[in-house]
Parts: C-alpha cells; structure tokens; sequence
C-alpha cells in the first residue's frame, strides 16, 4: 500500500484491530442475547493481577484481560472514571468475534446487565403479566 | 492500562519528533487460552501510527475496500504514510497520571524502529 513500509510478518494467529473489529461492537451471550458493547479493552502484562493498573511498554508481553463496558470513556473535563466503575467480562468468555463479540457464558452473571436485572425483579415482577413471557406461548 | 489510554495518544520518536497518532492496536490471537477459555488470548502486537489525524473511519486505509469511491480515495489520502509498529519498539506510554489529566499523553519509540505495512490481510 505505502512505499517505504517493511512487509509485515505473517502471523501464528488471527489478526484483528481493536477499534476497527472490537470497540463499540454488541456483546452477545451464549443465548444471542445482547449484554453490552465493548467501550473500551482491559490490558494487562502476562501473569500480572487483573486489579493492577499500570502502564506498559515494549519490554513487556501485554495481553486483553477483559473487555469494558459502561463509563469507561471519561467525563466532559477530561480524564477517565475509576477502574471500580467498569463492568469486566473477561477475555476468557469470548468464544467469536464478528459482527458481534460472542460469549460462551449466560449474560447474567456479569455486572454489566445489573441494571436490566434490577429493573426486571424490582419494577416489571410487579406489574401485571410482567412475569409473564408472550413469547414463550407462541 | 486500558486501550483508551493509547488510542488517540500523540506519538514521537526517540529524539522528540513528532511522527503522528494512535489510530488503533493491533492484536494478535496467538497466546495460549487461559483454562476453559475457546478462543486464544489476544496479544498485543504493535500500534497502528497516523502521521496527521487522530481516528480512523472503518479503517480505509488498512483493508482492500474500495467503495464508495470517492470516500475511499479521500480517506486513503488523509492517512497516507501510516505505519504499523511492533509494540516492542514501543519505549514508553503515557504515565497514568497524565491519562487522568488528558494533557501531555505521549507515546516514545525506541530509536532505531521500524515502519511495517499496517495493511490487513
């Protein structure tokens, strides 16, 4: 494509570009049902606590711990919301990456869906035929 | 580190130069999985450098999409002399410190780097 670019290397495995194939994409769980998007990627050294925020240059192997979601973008001033603030889901639950990312685990274990969980058991358990599934009559 | 302390993040060479923006990361799926993980762990394997605007839009400039046209031709042009860098020529990123300021966020390469076609294929 350029001039003056060395050719890269293939790879020993699939090569994807965090923003243009991860970032703002839907999360899926093994059911289809939707989760959250990916707002931002979890990086950390190899072996290091996932709870350790640092960063990390060149000498050091780093991977994707885990994808974020929820105020991970910053606020208005600038800056960016404490790591206590995101929902993970850790990398090892990806089982595809597509149009959506896939998950090989149930959407409910993860905090990223509290607030629909919240809302389901706290206000529609209580409305009339709110625990009803029309759906599943059909 | 998250990948926004990064993406975005202006890029200098050893000697203080300039050379551009994080456009994007570029990750490799080569790592062992972890126990009971399906997919590979995804290693990060170099930084997709911009020399003049900070996004990319449906990276253009990295795939073989040609359509539309005239939308593909203007964006070619305005990443022209993009680079991919391997991450271990990466000799520092931005301290915590200045993520949380959103000021003075600079990525250093190490002197000597090379460029490598950010081309995917």
């Amino acid at each position: 494509m350029s001039t003056g670019l060395l050719p890269e290397p293939d790879q020993p495995g699939r090569v994807v570009d965090a923003e243009l194939h991860l970032l703002d994409r839907q999360v899926l769980d093994v059911d289809g049902e939707p989760v959250c998007t990916v707002d931002d990627l979890e990086l950390g050294a190899v072996g290091d606590d996932p709870d350790i925020d640092r960063p990390l240059a060149g000498d050091t192997t780093v991977v994707v711990t885990a994808l974020l979601s929820g105020p991970v973008l910053g606020g208005v001033v600038g800056g960016r919301p404490d790591s206590s603030r995101r929902h993970r889901i850790a990398w090892r639950y990806v089982t595809d990456i597509g149009t959506a990312v896939h998950l090989g685990a149930h959407g409910e274990q993860f905090s990223a869906t509290w607030v629909e969980r919240w809302l389901r058991e706290r206000v529609f358990s209580r409305i009339p035929g709110g625990r009803h599934d029309p759906e599943a009559d059909e | 580190m998250i990948a926004g302390d990064l993406i975005d993040v202006e890029v200098r060479d050893a000697d203080g130069e300039r050379l551009g923006y994080v456009v994007d990361l570029r990750l490799v799926l080569d790592r062992p999985p972890e126990a009971g993980a399906v997919l590979a762990g995804a290693r990060l394997h170099g930084l997709v450098v911009s020399p003049r605007t900070r996004t990319s839009f449906l990276g253009y400039e990295r795939t073989s999409v040609r359509a539309p046209w005239p939308i593909a031709q203007l964006l070619r042009r305005r990443h022209r002399g993009s680079f991919l860098v391997h991450w271990p020529d990466v000799a520092s990123v931005p301290s915590l410190d200045a993520t949380r300021r959103g000021k003075g966020a600079i990525v250093v390469l190490r002197r000597g780097f090379d460029r490598y076609d950010p081309a995917l294929t």
